[in-house]
């Protein structure tokens, strides 16, 4: 439970409330999500009601079993789930969220629940400080709408490995294409929200490229229920295609990981391209089809075949559900987005992150579209919430206005005990969704639940171990050329194609230049 | 559970009936929805000096070099998709969608020569979409009414929407046109 001092109030409260100036830019300059399709504001309310009260529990177990800084380490070495839209911004703030509709019921006061929101808070902050350790920030936002994790070691990989293409031949129409399958299904494993798309970057590849991460998560059997039986030709669950761009500038990565770019995104700008997987069992990226780029063609090709039919069948699926099934499961789809750090600590359970807690069943008549509407709307957007006001003097950081999405803790808990600490950890819930029966498909096959905690439990990435994981950039660039650098340089460099072995010693010039350049590995053009 | 009930009943009892967003919210309690489908933003006629009658604006997702032009589908129910599913889309069709997300057309969207998308913005998800399938596509249309069948020409040839133009109030710079209508 909550160490409760003035020194970790401090803290929590800071960060609640970067969180809070945050999330209100992003939900006015982004853009606002409808669907004919799924009811995705009653289930955005179930789902930010879940998280309150089912989420502290969850990460108390989670953190003794592997601490947050811990995890933060393991998403920024390669590509997680938990990752920037799904924890560092959206599973503190559903939480807080959640929060609010209670405050705003009358249900809650800002002192009750105190050890939980400290508890989060102090989990997710230090999780995102880890994550972000490369770049020092805490937030994309806080470094300008920037999102650089990746080590030099990883990226030297990438630049030297990366197919190159011209628009039109056969591994640059492959990837296009690819990559819109894997956006549509996405958003259709994800009922219609954008927690399975993921980018990162921009990383800066010389002579006027830039190179963005561009991740996709949960395509197979997993954790989803409605997954069982798609996609099961698919062989992974999580895929990530880096793309190198010329003369484009991505002049934003925010918190939601979507991007902005000057011009704009066009696939006529795309130079070199490759695939990757990796989940809570690997070590590193691992490579997919990268051998050559017919290979790579081939893979992507018979991926986007795979992804296309089965976005039909989940469609389909999807298509007869009843509105509370489609509340459901939307809503365990955003109350669910810290799951992978259960799956990294090998403490997951099924019914931990797929049920909808009984106390939150009781709000559901509450929920027809209208008021799901107007209440995130004024939650979120107008803040107009009565108990969202500050004093008349006050000027928040975006609007200008004295109101704030998210609410502070009074310090008064401090010396007054009229508080209740926590919303209680006891769980019972239940789901109008299918039970999940399938298995779990990860980069050692498909399994069962039990083999994927057992997998996972003890599991260290070999950079992460005990005589790498301090070794940050700061360490090598005062000590590149060493055995010790060499070494950890090679771990990353493990299974790629142009630089297996080759150690620490590199620039960019030293480099094997990328196939555009050679005129060599092409993809039938 | 109770309580919420009853107050959803008391709403319900005035007379009051909600407004809808899903489909599947109008379908499963019919009684508790207004049935009423989204107006066509009205826009001003007018007949261009190549006699083409301008119809509606919208927000260019993807700059083309030349415009788009094809007979209008109107697309709103899972029934229309699952029918274009089975029978597949005409060529060339372009799509009236008043849903801005990308799960509804899922499985089809890729079939549409153009999308005139009546929500949203060129960062919603079919937006996003459109762009990734290179589907030419003008979210945010105010449109006047339009029927299957009609001809249209899409300006995709418009720039798109600046970075804050949604702050700004700066939308609606590609035009739609009525080439030829269905009657």
């Amino acid at each position: 439970m909550a160490n409760l001092n003035y020194r970790s109030l401090l803290e929590t409260n800071n960060y609640l409330r970067n969180l809070s100036d945050t999330t209100y830019w992003l939900c006015i300059t982004r853009t606002v999500q409808e669907s004919k399709l799924f009811p995705m504001n009653p289930y955005m309310l179930v789902s930010y009601l879940n998280s309150f009260y089912r989420l502290p529990t969850l990460l108390r177990e989670i953190d003794a079993a592997t601490p947050a800084e811990e995890l933060g380490d393991r998403a920024r070495e390669v590509s997680l789930k938990v990752d920037t839209v799904n924890a560092a911004w959206g599973m503190p703030a559903f939480y807080l969220i959640g929060r609010e509709m209670l405050m705003n019921w009358g249900l809650l006061r800002p002192t009750d629940a105190v050890d939980d929101v400290v508890d989060v808070l102090d989990f997710s902050r230090r999780f995102n400080l880890a994550y972000h350790r490369n770049d020092g920030h805490l937030t994309n936002k806080e470094f300008g709408d920037r999102s650089q994790f990746l080590p030099e070691r990883t990226l030297q990989v990438f630049e030297s490995d990366l197919h190159g293409v011209v628009p039109g031949d056969r591994l640059h129409t492959a990837a296009t294409k690819l990559v819109a399958q894997l956006s549509q299904f996405a958003f259709l494993a994800h009922c219609e929200c954008r927690i399975g798309l993921h980018n990162s970057g921009p990383y800066d590849f010389g002579n006027n490229r830039q190179m963005i991460m561009r991740d996709f998560f949960d395509l197979a059997e997993g954790d989803y229920p409605w997954m069982d039986g798609i996609a099961t030709q698919l062989p992974l669950n999580n895929l990530t295609i880096p793309i190198v761009f010329k003369d484009t500038n991505f002049h934003l990565m925010d918190d939601w990981a979507s991007f902005e770019a000057e011009p704009g995104y066009n696939a006529a700008n795309i130079e070199a391209v490759g695939m990757y997987t990796s989940d809570p069992l690997t070590d590193g990226y691992i490579p997919v089809g990268m051998d050559n780029a017919d290979t790579l063609a081939d893979t992507m090709e018979q991926y986007r075949e795979i992804l296309n039919e089965a976005t039909t069948d989940l469609w389909k699926r999807i298509a007869n559900w009843s509105r509370e099934q489609m509340i459901d499961a939307g809503a365990l789809v955003y109350s669910s987005v810290g799951k992978d750090f259960a799956h990294l600590a090998g403490t997951y359970r099924q019914d931990d992150w797929f049920q909808i807690d009984e106390r939150v069943q009781r709000f559901k008549p509450l929920m027809n579209d209208e008021y799901g509407r107007d209440n995130l709307g004024e939650m979120v957007g107008l803040l107009s919430l009565p108990h969202q006001k500050s004093n008349e003097y006050t000027m928040a950081r975006y609007s200008g206005m004295n109101q704030n999405m998210l609410t502070g803790i009074p310090y008064s808990v401090l010396t007054d005990d009229d508080y209740a600490p926590t919303a209680g950890d006891q769980f019972s819930g239940s789901s109008s969704l299918p039970e999940k029966s399938g298995l779990w498909t990860t980069s050692a096959g498909r399994i069962d639940i039990d083999e994927y905690n057992r997998r996972a439990q003890g599991f260290v990435p070999a950079v992460l171990d005990g005589t790498h994981r301090y070794l940050d950039e700061e360490w090598v660039k005062w000590n590149h050329g060493t055995a010790q650098a060499d070494e950890l340089y090679r771990l990353t460099q493990r299974g790629s194609r142009n630089l297996e072995g080759r150690g620490s010693g590199l620039r960019r010039a030293d480099l094997p230049t990328t196939d555009t350049a050679k005129g060599s590995d092409d993809a039938d053009r | 559970m109770k309580d919420a009930r009853a107050i959803e009943l008391e709403t319900l009892d005035s007379g009051y009936r909600f407004e809808y967003s899903a489909t599947a919210s109008l379908e499963s309690e019919p009684d508790k929805y207004k049935r009423a489908d989204r107006p066509a933003s009205s826009f001003t006629d007018g007949l261009d000096s190549d006699g083409r009658r301008h119809v509606g604006v919208g927000d260019n997702v993807i700059k083309k070099s030349q415009t788009v032009s094809g007979p209008v589908a109107l697309v709103s129910t899972i029934e229309q998709v699952m029918e274009f599913l089975t029978d597949g889309i005409p060529p060339g069709t372009i799509a009236v969608i008043d849903d801005s997300g990308g799960t509804l057309t899922a499985p089809i969207i890729e079939g549409f020569a153009g999308v005139i998308c009546l929500g949203g913005t060129v960062r919603s998800h079919l937006g996003i979409l459109a762009r990734e399938y290179d589907v030419p596509t003008l979210m945010n249309c105010k449109i006047n009414d339009l029927k299957n069948g009609d001809m249209v020409e899409l300006e995709v040839t418009a720039a798109p929407p600046a970075a804050d133009a949604y702050e700004t109030g700066d939308t609606g710079h590609a035009r739609i046109w009525l080439i030829e209508n269905e009657g």
